[in-house]
């Protein structure tokens, strides 16, 4: 390495608190309710469903069916749809055809939910066919459809254009207005022609429940209908959401169901951050009592490494998208803490040595910086690998390293435990981090920082002790 | 330094100590037997937070109530004085049951505001096809590893430098699955993320020694005694190998002792084996993983001049 002037030292310094500022805290501003968020910072992480609580449900069609690709893609949109519908947008979906599984993956948005979990994910199963039949006969016991009712179908969601939640401007009530696309307009005509005569009934089921069934007044043929009964807004919307959402091609059962509470994720999570913090102090401390100035240099890398770190998980970096960070995610980071200091210690080991077999400071620091690599990089290629391993194994199908490993994993489905997968995340990133600034940052810290005169004595490399017969 | 310690001279004590625990890692999960969680073999386990008190043979006779079948039932308490009450039951509940089961548990212990915090419930061939792909994903990154390793260090040997390094990462991760054994820690996909995290950690120590052994060797001449090599080898990196797993251990300990104090169960039982397997992963690299390298090279040297002999005396013939 070409000389290293003395200020180097400073201004790596200076950066490296700039910059693990700006990854802890990010840049904001607030006007009034909303946050401009510039710069991302600790607080705009995105958490896993471990920390934030949430549903973990995996749905397969019905035992008996044997769903094609396309009835599996349907699926997979339609409880898209509903997720967005009610305004989950941060949500994650792995269809695997092999096994005929659904993964649905979703944050709570509050503590409520928690205890209403079975019904939201029963809702999400549901097939939701929406059915206009003839006529109003209904089976006493079970509630479903018989005779002509049950033979007789009119019109399905598949024949309507889109549910309006629509408030009557007469009687305030809430209902839902339904525009039907051309077929349906034609089927609907026609039935409500048939029917107006004898004033029939045509009732509306939603899968085996009826929800209204009003007498048919007139022909309709302008396409457009409306379902009025008991609403309240929030179920008018609910049902127009629904109707829109379109209808499963099969229901969906519920094959494993994992829900968590927020509490009890939040608390955790703000101790392994106490935790992280805890740690780096300690490795710091211990870093510089055994190894004096480079320990010193050490500790500063492996700040910048944490706050490396953090930045490749919140999504600070332009290049890296942010990713989900979960409680074994975290363990990572901190894990990456010890791993970074291995490669420090591995260097001050080395410059330990060099100097005890009489090379200046200079030469010293160069050599054990050079001949430290490849041990460095050795070390952390395994970890790599083993990180790779884990991501393609715990990680969704669709990530590069599921897909590079599919030759290996490919009699297995996609598994359901995707906090592990954040875990090899940041040990992979932490482990990238440590060799970039690990190695890149402490060399030129050190090799600035020697050049000072009272850095330059070798007591505060190594112990130099009075019997120099090494 | 000045001496070199005779590691390969001690190696008997070594290798006894790692047959010691596997041993004891064997009979322990005879005696204890090896506990699945629900992720793995399938079934039901709910947690509700309450207060007061509660009787566990009243919860078991109300889950049997409610949803017909047996469970175990354990309490929790953490530092700030919160208890949960975690139900286990052998198998998996639908939906319906599992609302139907929190329902009549609130309704029966109303006193005690049950609220719901954790609800898991895994059909069991999930769970077991979960299981499969954990193993092949360690049977995996082991056989990368030795791959690796042969080819980084080929000039020494590289496929037995492998083979001893797998090995002696085989002894690491029974040494994590004895710990899961015998403190009760159910088997879930912590073990299998700990199990791989010690594959990938403990082979660093390995190939820090294997480095130096190979730059000796260059240093030193192919005529020193491979004893003697390894006995250096060990002794120069020493420091350095004890300063990393010291900091490893650090910072894991700190996660450890944070979630034991804050109950954490889900990451103490992750912290606890890994820091564990940590600290013997360092013990096994500077004793056991040179003295097995050293044996079978000197086993090889002694068939090599077994069958040298052995042409000498038939020629002579």
């Amino acid at each position: 390495m070409k000389r290293v002037g003395k200020p180097v030292f400073f201004i790596v310094l200076a950066l490296i608190l700039a910059f693990s500022y700006l990854s802890f805290f990010g840049v904001s501003s607030q006007v009034a309710d909303t946050k401009q968020v510039y710069v991302k910072g600790v607080n705009d992480i995105r958490w896993g469903i471990d920390i934030r609580g949430g549903v973990d449900v995996v749905f397969t069609p019905p035992a008996d069916t044997k769903a094609t690709e396309e009835q599996m893609n349907a699926a997979e949109a339609v409880i898209k749809q509903r997720l967005v519908a009610q305004n989950i947008t941060d949500h994650e979906i792995y269809t695997d055809y092999n096994n005929q599984r659904i993964i649905v993956r979703y944050p709570w948005k509050d503590e409520e939910q928690i205890q209403h979990a079975e019904d939201a994910v029963k809702e999400l199963g549901a097939t939701a066919e929406l059915t206009f039949r003839e006529g109003a006969e209904v089976d006493e016991t079970t509630g479903a459809p018989t005779g002509t009712t049950e033979s007789t179908i009119i019109l399905t969601g598949a024949d309507v254009k889109e549910a309006t939640v629509q408030i009557n401007t007469q009687t305030n009530e809430p209902g839902v207005s339904l525009e039907l696309n051309d077929s349906g307009k034609d089927k609907f005509s026609e039935a409500t022609t048939r029917l107006a005569s004898s004033k029939g009934t045509i009732s509306i089921w939603m899968d085996n429940t009826m929800i209204s069934a009003p007498t048919v007044q007139t022909a309709i043929t302008d396409g457009k209908a409306s379902i009025t009964g008991n609403f309240t807004v929030e179920s008018a919307k609910a049902l127009a959401d629904k109707i829109n959402g379109g209808a499963l091609p099969f229901s969906l059962n519920v094959e494993s169901f994992s829900t968590i509470s927020p509490t009890l994720g939040m608390g955790a999570r703000d101790a392994m951050i106490l935790a992280m913090a805890i740690a780096f102090l300690l490795v710091a401390a211990y870093l510089i009592v055994f190894y004096r100035i480079p320990g010193l240099v050490a500790s500063i890398s492996l700040l910048a490494i944490l706050a490396g770190s953090v930045a490749a998980v919140s999504g600070f970096l332009p290049f890296i998208p942010s990713f989900t960070l979960t409680l074994p995610g975290i363990a990572g980071i901190v894990l990456t803490i010890g791993i970074g200091a291995d490669a420090n210690i591995i260097t001050a080991e080395r410059i330990k040595e060099e100097l005890r077999v009489g090379k200046t400071i200079d030469g010293a620091i160069d050599a054990g910086f050079s001949r430290a690599f490849s041990a460095i990089l050795d070390g952390n290629v395994t970890v790599i690998l083993v990180s790779i391993v884990l991501m393609g194994a715990f990680g969704p199908p669709s990530s590069i390293f599921a897909k590079i490993l599919t030759p290996v994993f490919f009699m297995f489905g996609p598994s359901t435990a995707g906090s592990i997968y954040s875990f090899g995340y940041t040990l992979l990133v932490g482990v990238i981090m440590n060799l970039v600034f690990g190695v890149l940052c402490s060399r030129l810290m050190l090799k600035s920082l020697s050049k000072w005169g009272p850095f330059r004595k070798e007591s505060l490399y190594r112990r130099v002790r009075n019997d120099q017969n090494d | 330094m000045t001496k070199t310690i005779d590691f390969i001279g001690k190696r008997k004590i070594f290798f006894t100590i790692a047959l010691c625990i596997i041993g004891v890692a064997l009979i322990c999960s005879f005696v204890f037997g090896v506990k699945m969680d629900v992720q793995f073999s399938g079934g039901t386990i709910a947690t509700y937070s309450y207060t007061g008190d509660l009787s566990a043979d009243e919860v078991k006779a109300a889950v049997k109530d409610a949803v017909g079948k047996e469970s175990s039932i354990q309490e929790q308490q953490d530092a700030s004085g919160n208890k949960n009450v975690v139900i286990t039951v052998a198998s998996k509940l639908n939906v319906d049951e599992t609302a139907g089961l929190t329902k009549a548990l609130q309704e029966k212990f109303a006193d005690n505001s049950l609220e719901v915090m954790q609800m898991n419930t895994v059909d069991p061939t999930i769970g077991g096809e979960f299981l499969a792909k954990s193993l092949f994903a360690l049977l995996l990154a082991a056989v990368l590893i030795i791959i690796y390793v042969a080819i980084r260090f080929r000039k020494i040997g590289g496929l037995s430098a492998g083979v001893m390094g797998v090995l002696t990462l085989c002894n690491d991760m029974l040494v994590v699955f004895a710990v899961f054994v015998i403190f009760r820690i159910p088997l879930n996909d912590n073990f299998i993320a700990v199990e791989l995290m010690i594959l990938g950690y403990s082979i660093n120590d390995t190939i820090i020694i294997y480095d130096r052994i190979r730059e000796n060797r260059r240093l030193l001449g192919p005529k020193v005694p491979i004893r003697e090599l390894v006995n250096k080898s060990i002794t120069q990196s020493f420091a350095r190998s004890i300063n990393t797993s010291v900091t490893t251990a650090l910072a894991i300990g700190t996660v450890c002792v944070i979630s034991l104090i804050f109950n954490i169960s889900s990451i103490v039982t992750f912290a606890f084996p890994m820091l564990i397997g940590v600290a013997y992963g360092a013990f096994s690299s500077l004793c056991i993983c040179g003295s097995l390298w050293v044996s079978w090279q000197e086993h090889k040297v002694k068939k090599v001049e077994k069958a040298k002999l052995e042409n000498k005396k038939s020629k002579k013939k």
